[in-house]
């Protein structure tokens, strides 16, 4: 039998995969990785399907041991890794041998690590997914964050060779992520000095930001007329302005409607980078039309396409 | 009330927009926006993903890649002009038992005072009433219901709970919800049933759809703890009055 057996499993390292969408109707978010691009890398490095499920860390890392030959890879945040010890290098395949373990430390850049295993994690899906959703306690592991011991079932390994990331496209993390908003749902409720701080920024992430909201403190958004609306449905990236005037950017984890003003929605290919900023970093907002937003999408799958040598 | 004139189409980021028909909690609204969600399943238009729908509006993922924004706007303004209450599948009655008061409804009394009323008045106005489910979410599995006779019209607590244990039936404004699992809320507890509205471990998570209808069965505390048993040993199934006469 082929486990990934958890020795030590840091403050929330839980079970993902691409998500389930379909649920929303019901109050049930798609969950998923918080950094969906360096999800996807880490798959593609090591020939896994982009649907395999893998683990996503959260500001520490974790210690696991392999029980069996295949490839893995580590992306996202520098969790500075090593294996048996000796320093392992992130983004691209390696090879792992039956009692290697796997270490990952605090992050040093960004806030989400990822680990993909050939093969991928084979706990059972839920809904059509194998994502956790620690809040509704679904999916994952029992519908929770993995503890010491837990031992995660693996697929089967096909022939694949290990790849590397096109040294260009590793991300830094440092910089302060400029972000494209395209206003709406509801940016009629704010004044035009209130649009302009949005833009005007900069604004720091807060130390209370999940996987189901980013929170952050920078300047004052004016509202025309209270930020209480009849709730409707919030999308991925929704940037909830409530009564302080600051804002709450919805994630992978959000409630599924919501009765604040929404005065803009940050693009898909930019959630990855928010999710990786971390508390006292900062962000700012550029403000695209929804034409633009659809090139600029384009774009970034064309380099995410390419990414691989 | 405000119904727009003219359906608003507003966006909300590169792969979702929103449709606005008012800005109103009416079931004509929210009718029509069930319609047109409805609609939009059965058509299975290409590059639509998951669907939200609200008192009033409608969220619709879509992929840019396979339809276009503008392209969308057009279907879904076609779709609006079909998407009538009539179009939708019979409407369910759900039935929930319900434990007012006590422990498990410790907000009734101070709710009765508050409504000048008597705390078996005020459990028993709540239990006569139909409710209908606009939509269901925020947390999984939670409705949002009026139906409440206007005596049980409240302002919501000033001081929201940081708690509510799941189950907890409870009523602000002219609405009543049932907390889906536990979460801080606003709303006053006047019972709790022992059904579950989300259990994640069942095939199905999810008990109540937008558009269902739900009565509730006024129990004591010992038919409460019974219920609550059996649920917990997968031996309960809520009682679902199938299609009901009218569609109103």
């Amino acid at each position: 039998m082929s486990d990934l057996v958890v020795q030590d499993a840091g403050p929330l390292t839980t079970i993902q995969d691409l998500g389930r969408p379909g649920h929303l109707r019901v109050g049930i978010p798609a969950s998923g990785p918080m950094d969906r691009e360096a999800f996807l890398l880490a798959n593609r490095l090591i020939g896994n399907p982009d649907t395999a499920a893998g683990l996503e860390f959260t500001l520490i890392g974790a210690r696991v041991e392999f029980t069996d030959e295949r490839l893995i890879a580590i992306t996202g945040a520098d969790m500075t890794p090593t294996l048996n010890g000796t320093p392992a290098p992130a983004w691209q395949g390696l090879r792992v041998r039956p009692g290697d373990v796997l270490r990952l430390g605090p992050a040093r850049r960004g806030v989400r690590g990822y680990l993909a295993i050939a093969g991928g994690i084979q706990t059972p899906r839920v809904l059509g997914s194998r994502a956790t959703y620690v809040r509704g306690r679904l999916g994952g592991l029992e519908g929770r964050a993995l503890r010491k011991g837990d031992q995660l079932p693996l697929g089967p390994v096909g022939e694949a060779r290990p790849h590397r990331l096109h040294p260009d496209r590793v991300p830094s993390y440092e910089a302060e992520p400029e972000l494209a908003v395209v206003l709406g749902p509801q940016d009629d409720r704010f004044t035009p000095l209130g649009i302009a701080a949005l833009f005007e920024g900069p604004y720091e992430m807060l130390p209370q930001s999940d996987r189901m909201g980013a929170r952050l403190k920078g300047p004052f958004i004016e509202h025309t007329h209270g930020h209480d609306i009849i709730s409707d449905g919030v999308p991925l990236g929704g940037i909830q302005v409530i009564g302080e005037g600051q804002p709450i950017v919805l994630l992978a984890d959000r409630q599924s409607t919501g009765g604040y003003t929404k005065i803009g929605t940050i693009c898909s290919f930019h959630i990855g980078r928010i999710a990786q900023v971390k508390p006292g970093g900062r962000v700012r907002f550029r403000r695209v039309t929804v034409a633009e937003a659809h090139a600029m999408l384009r774009q970034s799958l064309q380099t995410l396409d390419a990414a691989i040598e | 009330m405000t119904i727009w004139s003219e359906p608003r189409f507003l966006p909300c980021g590169d792969r979702a927009l929103s449709v606005e028909l008012g800005d109103e909690i009416t079931r004509d609204i929210n009718a029509r926006i069930l319609a047109l969600e409805y609609l939009l399943q059965q058509k299975r238009v290409p590059g639509v993903g998951e669907t939200v729908p609200s008192y009033r509006a409608l969220l619709v993922y879509y992929d840019p890649l396979v339809v276009g924004h503008d392209e969308l706007t057009a279907t879904l303004r076609g779709l609006l002009t079909e998407a009538r209450p009539e179009v939708l599948p019979p409407v369910r009655t759900v039935e929930l038992p319900c434990c007012y008061g006590g422990e498990l409804g410790f907000e009734l009394e101070a709710a009765a005072a508050k409504l000048g009323l008597a705390p078996e008045e005020t459990a028993r106005l709540h239990a006569e009433a139909d409710y209908y489910v606009y939509f269901v979410g925020f947390t999984p599995g939670l409705p949002y219901m009026t139906g409440m006779p206007e005596r049980l019209t409240i302002p919501r607590l000033t001081n929201p709970r940081l708690k509510t244990p799941p189950g907890s039936v409870s009523i602000g404004g002219v609405q009543c919800c049932i907390y889906s699992v536990e979460s801080p809320g606003g709303f006053w507890v006047l019972g709790r049933t022992p059904v579950r509205l989300y259990d994640p471990t069942a095939p199905d998570p999810i008990l109540l759809r937008a558009g269902d209808h739900v009565r509730f069965r006024p129990i004591d505390r010992a038919e409460y703890d019974a219920i609550a048993a059996d649920v917990d040993a997968g031996r309960y199934t809520p009682r679902i009055a199938g299609p009901v006469a009218t569609t109103s």
